[in-house]
């Protein structure tokens, strides 16, 4: 088990530098930052003169190697709109960003492994229809209109809740249920389909036969059972509500951690796109580490090999 | 009940294929056809049954075109992200060692990127356009897939009967196709029928961000996300799109239900 | 059964978690103003980085050397009282007396070198350096009065002095603290001072008591950073911000209709033109065919339907907020007269296609304007290919002379002529789509250094007529800019784009 956590943990590593190696080439391509944040009655030389002071006139290589070099102790540059620390302003938007992610993760769990275990043992009838229908729609429903409406709704007419920011608890609320509206369809759906297909297993009927109490059968055995792809899928979004919630962020005004990285791409702000990549990449890849090592808790069937 | 909900998800389905098929004909305007007399006027207005939009387009020929290119991303993304993402993932559950760490830590890679980074490169590759959006998405999905396939493959491998098929000399391409891979379909097929209403909705997502579908094609996606400008002043814009893409979003889950439910062996009784 | 207990905390929850944010009525009580934005600043360190948004915020922290004038926008004084021309090359300015900064700091003639000399260091990596290139040498005569010596005559000095390149910083504290502390808690001599800054959330400003001018009426100032414009609009109608910029056409109706704010709209010296591209092998190299698009594109039209009037035609370059202003004569919307040109030219509209590159969302219904002009010029049967790139595409499709035969752009805030004729027609700018006309060349670089008031009005209106004539672009409309203003707060925005909280007045309503 030892050998296999540091197996993995190297991978990690390796993962991220093959992450900031590709991002750094890709960037390159996307094209010319320096434009972005200059003015734009700039004159050509001074363009010239800020592109050479910032290196961005050596060879790609060379910009590549001071860049790792860099990174390895930690420093990213600094931001080319902002002028501070890169890793700085990165490290700066993780606790509301954690806030958020948690939270919305949180809801989801709890509204829709609930729903998919009922729809699958209540199979085919009216709340299993009812359930489809809603998860469809939580998927389908673009999250800026579902923002937006709950805007409209509870900020314009009602005044019960704020239009965005962060602050109070009421802040958190319509952010991360529309976060949740979304993941938590995938969820309840994987959920159904999985807990169906164990409980047509010759345990299952066992376990009945031998007189347990239903829900001691769904919990202990079934959900066991069906945990892995839940699981899975549950990890991949985690990851994406880090790093990826930039439309509820934007709608919300949360200064999360995908709005940063978003803002930083459309800048062409590589230094704070690279710290960026590389805290997402750390921590996408840490997630799946405990996925695996939760297979390997769920199923101990399932030999987990370095 | 079961074949209540078959029918509708076939007819819901139908509908939308209809709509796009026969839009040409269907739509009473041409929907790329600016009036600018007539923008943001609201549905009921004589000729304009679902109103129009900011530049005075006929929103009813939009919805209906938009049907087309809907179901034109839905399905090319899927396929491709299905049939890649699935078989890597039956092959990283299914390989033992580091063909399955390889793919997984690519998978991790992949998932660090900024999905917006990825539109940007293959921008900046082929353009603005269709191929950019479908590329872009399904370089974005596969890795559901994968993931999903290969936790399932790495639990049903350790089956008795895929054991003993195993022992008794089958070869391992065979185990994989005829008794790993009928386990996992339900699975996959249930996350393609989500992802396919998925991606269009995230066609609005990359219209959001600004490497959307060109103007003036009408996509659902992109119809959706301009319209958030205006959703305190025309509901409509941003109604119609939406409930076509929820009733085909409906129809197309419901499709893959019923798939699934007669996929699994287990339920074939 | 568990799943209804957690249906039960939901409410509870909600109820408890309901702290509503201060309502406008206790703002009122409180002398509160929030603003809201769409985008953040980037420093808090003046005279360090271009970008309109930073600077509208650091203006409340810090004074300018100069002001403008609302209406007339000329300079007028600030933090120096008079001006006056030495010789050709020195400026002479008179610094107000009494003024300190936040930390207790006096306001001098050091200031003003010190302020100087930290654009111009290449360590600062000021963005201003180049606008200050042409100063030589900053003397201080005495503590009240300064020179600046220019290298060559550099009439237009005066203006780089009343914009927001001359916000004065503390020497003192710039030397002691170093540029990074400075940024995290700035201090300057404006009405406002720092409070505190929570990166993409807000910035908070409080009442300088002390203020030269007199202290504020707003106690505190607060601009929260919205990016998403319904958002913002939502923030507006329910009484969370008091003020809002860019609210569209459409949406003026909502806000009026809501009872709890008022549009308020001020011309802005931002302008906005079609570019016709003469720098690359194309149909926009003949001067016949620009002329014919200026007669084939309907503005008004253009202005009537797709912006609902809210913008001012212009006829050239340089709009009536330009202080170097000529008026010159528009083209007439004319199509028998642009299908003539286009037949002199040798081409058939019914034939051409040209490319339309343009921004979204950048200026006020960019994209659709840019639509609305390939539908007039359908008319004379041309096609054209609408190209919506993102801001950052576009602006490198400019630079790379890789945009299709026009492009969509905009320009401001254009207060003075040298800001908008040497960038825009020379093929040596960055983000000119017009030049290689040596006559015109040779017309800008004696223009600008016209020091003389009256010759340079005259150089001025020469160079516009020159350039008009010539038709690089389709001019369109100087910008209305829209703002959404809460009813108990009284204020009026200004040309040149300055949100200055200090004019601001609160009244109970």
């Amino acid at each position: 088990m030892r050998a296999y956590v540091l197996s993995r943990l190297a991978q990690t590593a390796l993962v991220v530098v093959l992450s900031l190696t590709a991002v750094f080439g890709m960037v390159r391509l996307s094209g010319d930052p320096v434009l972005l944040f200059m003015p734009m009655d700039i004159q050509a030389k001074d363009v010239n003169e800020f592109r050479q002071r910032l290196g961005f006139n050596d060879p790609l290589a060379v910009q590549y190697a001071r860049f790792m070099g860099g990174a390895v102790r930690g420093d990213f540059g600094e931001s080319l709109r902002y002028r501070s620390d890169a890793l700085g302003l990165v490290l700066e938007r993780l606790p509301a960003t954690l806030l958020l992610g948690g939270t919305a993760l949180g809801l989801t769990l709890v509204l829709a492994i609930p729903l998919g275990v009922v729809s699958a043992v209540r199979r085919d009838s009216l709340f299993d229809h009812a359930a489809t229908v809603a998860t469809v729609l939580g998927q389908a429903t673009p999250g800026f209109w579902l923002g937006l409406m709950l805007i409209y709704l509870f900020s314009v007419q009602l005044r019960w809740l704020p239009t965005g920011g962060t602050g109070t608890l009421a802040h958190l609320v319509m952010p991360s249920v529309v976060l949740a509206a979304f993941f938590a369809a995938r969820i309840a759906r994987l959920t159904r389909s999985a807990v169906l297909e164990v409980l047509g297993e010759d345990y299952v009927l066992t376990a009945r036969a031998k007189g347990l109490a239903e829900t001691r059968v769904i919990a202990k055995h079934a959900l066991r059972n069906s945990a892995i792809p839940i699981i899975t899928l549950a990890g991949l979004e985690a990851g994406q509500l880090l790093g990826g919630a930039v439309i509820t962020e934007t709608i919300f005004a949360w200064p999360g951690l995908g709005r940063l990285t978003v803002q930083a791409l459309l800048n062409r702000d590589f230094p704070v796109v690279l710290a960026a990549v590389f805290l997402i990449s750390v921590m996408y890849t840490l997630i799946n580490l405990a996925v695996d090592l939760l297979y390997g808790w769920l199923d101990p069937r399932v030999r987990l090999r370095a | 009940m079961r074949h209540l909900k078959a029918w509708l998800g076939i007819g819901l389905t139908a509908a939308t294929l209809v709509a796009a098929a026969a839009a040409p004909w269907l739509a009473p305007h041409d929907p790329l056809r600016a009036d600018f007399a007539q923008s943001l006027r609201p549905p009921g207005t004589p000729g304009h049954l679902l109103g129009t939009d900011q530049l005075g387009r006929d929103l009813l020929a939009r919805v209906l075109h938009g049907a087309r290119l809907a179901l034109f991303i839905g399905a090319c993304t899927v396929l491709i992200t299905a049939v890649g993402g699935g078989l890597l993932g039956l092959v990283a559950g299914f390989a033992e060692r580091w063909p399955s760490a390889v793919l997984m830590r690519i998978a991790d890679v992949q998932l660090s990127f900024p999905f917006i980074l990825l539109a940007m490169t293959i921008n900046a590759i082929t353009g603005l356009g269709l191929r950019n959006i479908i590329l872009s998405l399904s370089a974005a999905g596969w890795v559901v897939y994968a993931r999903v396939v290969r936790g399932e493959v790495l639990s049903v491998k350790q089956r008795d009967y895929v054991q003993a098929a195993a022992a008794l000399g089958m070869s391992r391409a065979r185990v994989l196709f005829r008794h790993v891979l009928p386990n996992v379909a339900p699975s996959i097929v249930v996350v393609a029928s989500l992802q396919f209403s998925q991606f269009i909705v995230a066609e609005a997502a990359i219209s959001f961000l600004g490497f959307g579908v060109q103007p003036p094609t009408p996509a659902w996606g992109s119809m959706l996300s301009e319209s958030r400008d205006f959703l305190y002043v025309a509901w409509w814009l941003a109604a119609f799109p939406g409930v076509a893409l929820a009733l085909t979003a409906l129809g197309v889950n419901l499709l893959g239900d019923w798939l699934r439910d007669t996929l699994d062996p287990k339920l074939r009784v | 059964m568990r799943g209804l207990r957690c249906l039960l905390v939901v409410p509870l929850l909600l109820a408890l978690a309901v702290a509503p944010s201060a309502a406008a009525q206790d703002r009122v009580k409180t002398r509160e103003i929030v603003v809201g934005l769409g985008a953040e600043p980037r420093t808090m360190l003046a005279v360090t980085i271009v970008d309109w948004t930073t600077n509208t915020q650091l203006e409340h922290i810090y004074d300018r050397l100069l002001d403008r004038d609302a209406r007339t926008l000329k300079p007028k004084p600030m933090l120096a009282t008079a001006w006056k021309v030495v010789n050709d090359t020195t400026w002479e300015f008179t610094l107000r007396q009494g003024v300190r900064f936040h930390n207790g700091e006096p306001f001098n003639a050091q200031s003003v070198k010190a302020t100087i000399d930290y654009i111009k260091d290449p360590a600062s990596k000021s963005h201003y350096a180049a606008y200050w290139r042409k100063v030589k040498e900053v003397q201080i005569v005495n503590d009240h009065t300064v020179r600046l010596v220019t290298d060559g005559p550099w009439p237009s000095l005066i203006d780089r002095a009343s914009l927001t390149d001359a916000l004065m910083l503390p020497p003192k504290a710039l030397k002691e603290l170093g540029p990074e502390k400075l940024n995290q808690k700035p201090i300057g001599t404006g009405p406002f001072r720092f409070v505190e800054w929570k990166r993409d959330e807000r910035l908070v400003l409080e009442r300088n008591p002390d203020y030269w001018q007199g202290p504020a009426d707003a106690s505190r100032v607060t601009f929260r950073f919205i990016p998403e414009f319904s958002a913002r609009m939502a923030a507006l109608l329910s009484g969370e911000i008091d003020i809002m910029k860019d609210v569209p056409p459409h949406a003026l109706e909502p806000v009026e209709r809501s009872g709890r704010a008022k549009i308020r709209s001020a011309v802005s010296s931002r302008i906005n033109y079609l570019a016709l591209v003469n720098l690359k092998p194309g149909p926009m190299q003949d001067l016949r065919v620009r002329r014919a698009m200026n007669h084939a594109v309907n503005v008004d039209e253009l202005i009537a339907l797709v912006l609902k009037g809210r913008a001012t035609r212009i006829c050239g370059p340089l709009s009536p907020a330009n202080v170097d202003f000529a008026p010159v004569e528009c083209y007439q919307h004319d199509p028998a007269r642009a299908q003539a040109l286009f037949k002199e030219a040798g081409l058939d509209p019914a034939k051409l296609q040209l490319t339309l590159d343009t921004p979204s969302g950048r200026y006020p219904l960019d994209k659709d304007v840019s639509l609305a002009i390939a539908a007039q010029l359908q008319r004379l049967g041309i096609k054209v290919n609408v190209v919506v790139n993102e801001w950052g595409t576009h602006l490198d499709k400019i630079k790379n002379r890789n945009t299709g035969d026009m492009f969509f752009l905009g320009w401001g805030p254009s207060v003075f002529g040298q800001g908008v004729m040497e960038p825009l027609f020379q093929a040596s700018q960055t983000y000119s789509s017009y030049g290689n006309n040596k006559a015109i060349d040779e017309k800008i670089a004696r223009t600008i250094t016209v020091v003389d008031a009256r010759g340079r009005a005259q150089a001025y209106a020469e160079l516009h007529q020159m350039v008009r004539d010539e038709a690089p672009w389709v001019p369109l409309w100087q910008q209305h800019d829209l703002y959404g203003v809460a009813s108990h707060v009284e204020w009026s925005p200004r040309a040149d784009e300055k949100v200055w909280m200090y004019d601001a007045r609160i009244v109970q309503r």
